[in-house]
């Protein structure tokens, strides 16, 4: 008969009958229990802050939205960790003109929704003068709407796929020119012409294999495969295999999160030789060679302006200070090297502004052509687009989890998010599309 | 003829009380603009409404007809794309120029808009289809598996495995709906000549009105003859079987209205956050829907709703408050264990309790709770 009833209802079954007379103890213990639910309550639902003013009493209000919990923690994490290291120590020097910056940490749970929400909690209720945040596209994408509609400031550390041209955000990670333009041509010299294009199925792979092949044709390389595969999958015997087949000189990987490290490691089992057949990629960092073991990483290539091992005095300090703050085992990499070089561009924008002008419009007209030493080298934001001039650089995965440093660019490279489409130009009046 | 007393021993001195209820929380809804005077708040509230909703839509399916629907998101997510097709339908493409292709076409090297999206060209079509393509879906589901006679975990593990499909098609078509990334960057929606953008008090009321339209809609629905079958047929499945009732028409009717209801409410998520996404049909989404209904009260759509909206709120301000940064989700585990442990039939159970201790005998709280205090400081 239970099991009957419990049938019937589906498996959550909570209780079985109704219990007309309740003893007072019963109902206590209910009382109880609510309470406890109730009293953790919405505190911040009565206070109203609608008066604050962006740097009153003294405090620079920034937002920091990177998520704490869901798929794409490990990352974040070091991001959220990169930028509070960065606040700190601007505020351990005396701030910005006196005033300190007050960071207001929330945790966006690896959701676009919960992103969202977010950003509006941090623009519109607590009036941030910018927010520092976001790994995935898709978290961009899903607060975009609430930075271009209040007019605020977001700042993306993140490598991206470029074509985005928002008045709105400060891009200080790299796009396809500044990982692909050095790097398609060496392996090319290097290893030959064949590519297989390996990437997840999302946009972002799409456009730098779209710029790839780009670049391919100018070198002389050729596109033995494209292939796709689902986020998050694991499962590489059939792309192995297809390497196996296809002999392709380097394999060029855009696979992203938890994939690199499966496919690293069943490339590593699979008996592979990374002397004849390479992983080039631009998403495999520190931080995924740490998750996948040093000898499934070794020997492969990565693109990218910054490498933890990069030899310069800030990056001497940056490296120090981040294990001091948040342990010695931790490492830094691309991502979390532009989470902190960017604080530090905001710090001298609001430098340039009078206290009463502090508004994020204002932050972004500062900011434009702010040059600062960071880590990697000299870095500068185009006021054009307000995408970062970086330095690419080309390493090699060691056993150790770090990487050898092999090529590093002259000269610093000029941002070109729409580099993959000519006649389209992100100019400071927004995209120009020239027919 | 059934009368409810024999259905549902809740609903014996329920009826009134519950609907006194129900307009008291619409009352409230409707006026909450002229005390909260706030636009952030008033956009988080109406998040929270829609979200309500949601819990309230499942609380129909679970609760009133006993079929645990653990793919509820996938009805709120087809509403959620329908408004977000026509809206960005409706958006001036920067690439391609007026009547051009949505951004996220061209990136993926479309040509043509396919021809799904056509009719989304329409906006009356849309909203029509924000209700109908999820109730339809959900009556097709629910023909298999409700003259298949199947029932209990069955149904959930089949409602949830479409959900599952339908959002990996999703991700996985991405020069169709966007992908991953899902439909962003959208027009803001006109009706009657009226703009309702996100962060204004129209975006509020008509969520506020939609959901007052909803809740009073589901809860006449359960005391029409109808829903007093579909109550019946929860309690003992054979027996109205047995009286010639055609049981799986009733369960895929109310399978079907609860999907409607829901795609409503995903229509209305697109417009108050600004985008679609396919975490809207997503695994965890649903299954927090599930958890809200139970928190709330599954067999009560008032205590599900209030129950979806206190648990998002408290989760907001936990997740937001510095002393909770790092264990918020801790706290909301621990806060479930003890609803599911003490308070099986959610808070609408425990107001329900309430209500009967205070009919059974005359409810003098402060002795009561004097002398409760006493035996259990004796025991």
């Amino acid at each position: 008969m239970l099991a009957d009833r419990a049938h019937r209802e589906g498996f959550f079954v909570f209780e079985q009958g109704m219990e007309m007379k309740l003893t007072r103890r019963q109902l206590l213990r209910n009382t109880a229990a609510f309470g406890a639910f109730a009293s953790t309550g919405f505190p911040h639902i009565w206070i109203k802050n609608a008066d604050l003013a962006s740097a009153a009493a003294g405090e620079i209000k920034v937002g920091v939205l990177f998520s704490l919990t869901g798929t794409t923690a490990i990352i974040e994490e070091s991001l959220n960790k990169a930028t509070l290291l960065a606040i700190e120590e601007i505020n351990a020097a005396g701030g910005i003109k006196g005033m300190k910056i007050v960071p207001v940490v929330e945790d966006p749970a690896s959701d676009p929704a919960t992103f969202a929400d977010k950003a509006r909690k941090l623009v519109v209720g607590d009036k941030c003068v910018s927010v520092f945040g976001s790994y995935t596209s898709a978290s961009r994408k899903a607060v975009l709407p609430v930075f271009e509609r209040q007019n605020n400031l977001y700042w993306y550390p993140t490598l991206y796929e470029g074509r985005e041209c928002s008045k709105n955000v400060i891009y200080t990670g790299a796009v396809p020119n500044q990982q692909q333009d050095e790097f398609i041509p060496w392996l090319i010299n290097k290893f030959g012409k064949k590519f297989y294009l390996i990437g997840s199925n999302y946009i972002y792979p799409k456009e730098e294999n779209n710029y790839c092949k780009k670049l391919l044709q100018k070198h002389g390389g050729e596109v033995v495969a494209e292939e796709y595969v689902p986020l998050g999958h694991s499962e590489f015997s059939s792309v192995i295999n297809k390497f196996k087949s296809t002999q392709p000189n380097v394999i060029f990987s855009t696979v992203v999160g938890d994939s690199v490290v499966a496919l690293h490691r069943q490339y590593h089992a699979a008996g592979l030789d990374p002397e004849k057949m390479p992983m080039a990629s631009l998403t495999t960092s520190e931080n995924e060679i740490a998750a996948m073991g040093g000898e499934a990483a070794a020997g492969h290539f990565t693109s990218a302006p910054y490498f933890m091992v990069f030899q310069s005095p800030e990056n001497e300090k940056f490296v120090a200070a981040y294990k001091k703050r948040w342990g010695a085992d931790k490492v830094t990499h691309f991502v979390s090297e532009a989470c902190y070089f960017q604080i530090h561009l905001f710090k001298q924008a609001v430098e340039k502004l009078a206290v009463s002008d502090i508004t994020p419009p204002n932050i972004r007209d500062a900011v434009k052509g702010q040059e600062t030493l960071a880590p990697q080298g000299k870095v500068r934001i185009e006021p054009e687009n307000l995408h970062t001039w970086l330095w690419p650089k080309i390493a090699q995965a060691q056993s150790d989890g770090q990487f050898k440093i092999l090529v590093q660019a002259k000269n610093w490279l000029k941002p070109l998010p729409y580099a993959a489409y000519p006649g389209q130009v992100c100019s400071e009046k927004g995209l120009v599309v020239q027919n | 003829m059934m009368q409810p007393k024999s259905i549902d021993p809740i609903s014996r001195h329920r009826p009134s009380a519950e609907l006194v209820a129900i307009l008291l929380v619409c009352a409230l809804v409707i006026v909450a603009p002229v005390l909260l005077n706030n636009d952030y708040l008033l956009n988080k509230v109406a998040r929270y409404l829609v979200l309500g909703m949601l819990a309230m839509s499942l609380s129909l399916s679970w609760g009133y007809a006993g079929i645990l629907n653990l793919g509820q998101a996938m009805s709120f997510g087809l509403g959620s794309y329908a408004m977000a097709m026509t809206l960005k339908l409706k958006t001036v493409p920067v690439h391609t120029g007026p009547q051009g292709l949505p951004d996220f076409m061209v990136w993926n090297n479309v040509t043509q808009l396919p021809w799904f999206w056509w009719p989304f060209e329409s906006q009356t079509f849309a909203i029509f289809a924000g209700m109908a393509i999820p109730a339809a879906v959900a009556a097709a589901l629910g023909w298999f598996m409700f003259r298949g006679r199947i029932t209990g975990v069955y149904v959930a593990i089949i409602t949830l495995a479409a959900m599952v499909v339908l959002n990996l098609v999703i991700i996985d078509q991405q020069q169709y709906t966007g992908g991953f990334n899902g439909i962003t960057d959208l027009a803001q929606l006109e009706l009657f000549g009226i703009a309702f953008d996100a962060y204004g008090r129209s975006t509020y009321y008509l969520v506020a009105i939609c959901m007052t339209g909803a809740l009073l809609g589901a809860y006449a629905f359960t005391r029409t003859k109808a829903g007093l079958i579909i109550q019946a047929i929860r309690d003992h499945e054979s027996r109205v079987r047995y009286f010639g009732y055609d049981v799986g028409a009733y369960q895929i009717a109310a399978f079907a209205l609860s999907a409607a209801i829901a795609g409503l409410a995903g229509m209305l998520y697109t417009i108050v956050m600004e985008f679609a996404s396919p975490t809207f049909l997503g695994v965890q989404l649903s299954l927090s829907v599930v958890v809200w209904c139970a928190v709330g009260g599954r067999q009560s759509l008032l205590g599900a709703l209030l129950g979806a909206i206190l648990v998002a709120g408290v989760q907001g301000a936990l997740s937001e408050s510095a002393t909770f940064l790092e264990t918020w989700t801790l706290v909301m585990g621990g806060l479930f264990v003890l609803i599911v442990l003490f308070l099986p039939k959610g808070l609408a159970g425990l107001v329900s309790s309430l209500w009967t201790l205070a009919r059974q005998r005359s409810f003098r709280p402060f002795r009561s709770l004097h002398r409760i205090g006493q035996t259990e400081g004796g025991a």
